[in-house]
């Protein structure tokens, strides 16, 4: 079982607000989800599964009230996402997850937040610890690498519907918890429109996110851009991703080497993967929602530059095809946006394309 | 890579500079004491594209023989790092491979020695489940048989023989998760027993170690160079109970100190013991690209080590050394770029680019990513990840 989430958001008194999910994919899926192109936190070619407190965060929203006039401003702490970048790829309609989820999201952190909306334009700005988890049961680092990262994200909303955002962060040593890692400076930048085509709902995203490591020594670029299309009550999506991702030195087919040793990797890969999706009329029970999904990928691997890594003696071929047949489940409200808080979330609503597992 | 070198605590660290110049390895050159040559040039001699079937890592040599180690941190044809490779020098030096040995449950021979009598052969492993340390005896060089073995998890790094108060140590790095400076007593190579076990921060933790004069310098990644007294009395430490001395953190130069590797340089012709370098091993491609520059550190007191130079071979990076002594000659595995020759001669300071003597990548552009380098029978000779064993002449 893949993606096993539980939410909850609830609003208390003095406009405080809580944000969270917990997340069984250490249980259901402790050795990864087989996903050809995936990587990170040790794990290749299989998504890594979340910690299981995935998001805990405590929002004090709009402080000033009437004082600051239309604007909005919250401060945000807790467990959660650092603002950079787009949605978990848990919350949009793709059930595959991308090569991109280390390139273009930053989660599971220490993170403090402070954000103001204000005539359609929002501004983060966030601390937190540049650490990753190593495991599920993990707690992110708080003594000594609390604040030792940043990010903020500019997300404006020019016409309705249309959401577009960008981001830097700086991360310190994101694959090594004592902090001898390489530092990461990232980059990301989308497009993001939920709207109504023809009387059916439509969601678009693009986006291209890029990853400068070692002072520059390595670069890992990623575009992506993703739709679904509901009509009735089917639905489909598509997702055309192209990512790099690098190639480290592996202790068995679906891990590499932790903790590291050394700087060095074998080489960089680029995938290019088309995927598309077909949802079914949900059946409806108790409350209990249960919706028939069916996705087929299909993949190919290239060889960006130099280095030793041999795409054809690892896998012995440079494409795929991946077969995807599932029933999401869920029950109660809809997701909400996993990685916005407070008034950094201001362009949010309930998600309209993806129900809750 | 390193030196081996013999020391008495009985005599003294009032006679450590006397102790060290009669303790060169009887593998370097050893030749007359010349000021370093104005030019030197490096030339392929013999051997090179010789490993086909798996990728080269360290490289031993002694007297008519040498042994390389295999890398298999990616496969090579299919292979992992498992074969330890004996190659015979003919009447030239020129090296042809005589056997190989494959150890099973290994993934990587990460480094290679022999000890100074030429009776043992030492190697350490990475991966697998046998990772750990190993002794061959070379009775016949050409055939070395299996003496002794411990597994150490997670594997070693490096291994270095010293030889201290009469009996023979190795001192080895293991590897992360609770990286260790792990010293073993070999002196009954039939009996590996260990001796001692020093924590290493983990910050990316230990990758080697150089042993002389009693003082174990044991590199240490982003925590710098640590200086243990094993036996050179400074600081009463023994093999069995090493005491720390002091310490560096060299610079980072807009990445990481990743401090990999080291020689302390004993100076003949001035007669000091003043300057160690240091080998910084930075971000790089496997096979293609590498960083990290060499860091000269003044060690004259000790105690309060300082950092007084360095040199940078641009859009390449450092591994291991091999010093000619007597002409004050360093010569650096450069990876991607091949083979550095440095005149360390005199007083460094800054920046010393100046002191490029010659370079040389011996497989050619896109088939050199040299990893380790030393001086014996008056040649040069170089283990290369992609091409193997070189035999390079040095003409002045």
């Amino acid at each position: 079982m893949v993606q096993p989430s539980l939410m909850l958001r609830a609003h208390g008194p003095a406009r405080l607000r809580l944000t969270s999910t917990l997340n069984l994919e250490g249980v259901t899926i402790g050795g990864g989800e087989l996903t050809p192109g995936a990587w990170g936190e040790g794990f290749v070619d299989r998504r890594h599964p979340h910690t299981y407190l995935h998001e805990l965060m405590v929002t004090a929203d709009d402080l000033l009230r009437d004082a600051d006039g239309s604007a909005r401003i919250s401060l945000s702490a807790g467990k959660g996402f650092a603002p950079f970048g787009t949605d978990d790829p848990m919350s949009r309609p793709v059930l595959r997850y991308p090569v991109n989820h280390h390139l273009a999201q930053i989660l599971e952190r220490a993170v403090a937040i402070a954000a103001v909306h204000r005539r359609g334009i929002s501004g983060e700005i966030g601390l937190f610890n540049g650490d990753e988890p190593e495991r599920p049961g993990q707690w992110p680092r708080i003594g000594g690498r609390f604040g030792d990262s940043w990010a903020a994200r500019v997300t404006g909303a020019p016409i309705a519907g249309l959401e577009v955002q960008g981001s830097h962060a700086r991360v310190h040593s994101p694959e090594h918890r004592p902090g001898a890692g390489t530092d990461q400076s990232k980059w990301s930048l989308s497009g993001r429109w939920d709207g109504t085509l023809r009387r059916s709902p439509v969601y678009a995203l693009v986006e291209w996110a890029r990853t400068s490591e070692a002072s520059g020594f390595f670069t890992f670029s990623s575009f992506l851009a993703e739709g679904a299309w509901s009509t009735g009550s089917h639905r489909l999506h598509y997702r055309l991703e192209r990512t790099e991702r690098p190639e480290e030195q592996r202790i068995s087919h679906f891990r590499s080497l932790r903790p590291h040793l050394e700087n060095s990797i074998l080489g960089i890969t680029r995938w290019t993967i088309h995927t598309a999706g077909y949802a079914a009329p949900s059946l409806v029970r108790g409350g209990v929602v249960l919706q028939p999904v069916v996705e087929i990928s299909h993949g190919r691997i290239g060889k960006v530059g130099g280095g030793l890594f041999d795409v054809r003696q690892t896998y012995g071929k440079d494409n795929f095809w991946t077969v995807t047949l599932a029933v999401r489940a869920g029950f109660g409200g809809g997701m909400h946006r996993m990685g916005r808080y407070g008034a950094g979330a201001s362009h949010d609503s309930i998600h309209q394309h993806r129900e809750q597992q | 890579m390193r030196q081996i070198g013999t020391f008495t605590t009985a005599a003294a660290s009032a006679a450590l500079l006397l102790a060290i110049s009669g303790c060169g390895s009887e593998d370097d050159d050893g030749g007359p004491i010349d000021p370093p040559p104005s030019s030197l040039t490096l030339s392929i001699a013999g051997g090179g594209d010789n490993v086909p079937d798996r990728y080269t890592s360290d490289l031993w040599v002694h007297a008519d023989y040498a042994y390389t180690g295999t890398w298999g941190g990616s496969f090579r044809n299919g292979n992992a790092g498992n074969a330890l490779k004996i190659w015979a020098l003919d009447a030239g030096g020129g090296p042809s491979l005589a056997d190989s040995v494959i150890v099973p449950n290994i993934g990587t021979v990460s480094d290679v020695e022999v000890s100074a009598d030429g009776e043992v052969l030492m190697f350490s492993a990475e991966q697998g489940t046998d990772e750990g340390l190993y002794l061959y005896s070379l009775v016949d060089p050409s055939a070395p048989t299996f003496l002794d073995s411990v597994h150490v998890p997670a594997g070693l790094h490096t291994a270095t023989f010293g030889e201290i108060d009469g009996r023979r140590y190795a001192f080895t790095a293991k590897n992360p998760p609770d990286p260790a400076l792990e010293i073993f007593d070999v002196t009954d190579p039939e009996s590996i027993l260990p001796a001692a076990s020093v924590p290493i921060p983990d910050n990316y933790g230990i990758h080697d170690t150089y042993v002389r004069g009693g003082l174990a310098f044991v590199f240490a990644w982003d925590s710098g160079v640590f200086i243990y007294d094993v036996g050179n009395g400074i600081r009463g430490g023994s093999p069995t109970a090493p005491e720390v001395v002091s310490g560096l953190v060299t610079a980072g130069n807009g990445v990481s100190p990743s401090v990999h590797n080291g020689w302390w340089f004993h100076n003949p012709v001035t007669d000091e013991a003043r300057y160690l370098f240091i080998g910084q091993e930075g971000p790089g491609i496997v096979g293609q690209s590498a960083s990290g520059d060499i860091h000269v550190v003044d060690v004259s007191d000790l105690e309060h080590p300082e950092e007084v130079a360095s040199f940078r071979l641009p859009g390449a990076g450092a591994h291991n050394f091999w010093m000619d002594e007597a002409r004050q000659i360093l010569y650096a595995a450069y990876y991607n770029g091949g083979v550095v020759a440095l005149d360390v001669s005199g007083t460094l300071s800054g920046d010393l680019s100046d002191r490029l003597l010659d370079r040389i990548e011996p497989g050619g552009s896109g088939n050199t990513f040299t990893w380790g380098v030393q001086l014996a029978n008056g040649s040069l000779y170089v283990s290369d990840m992609l091409s193997g064993l070189w035999q390079i002449a040095v003409e002045e």
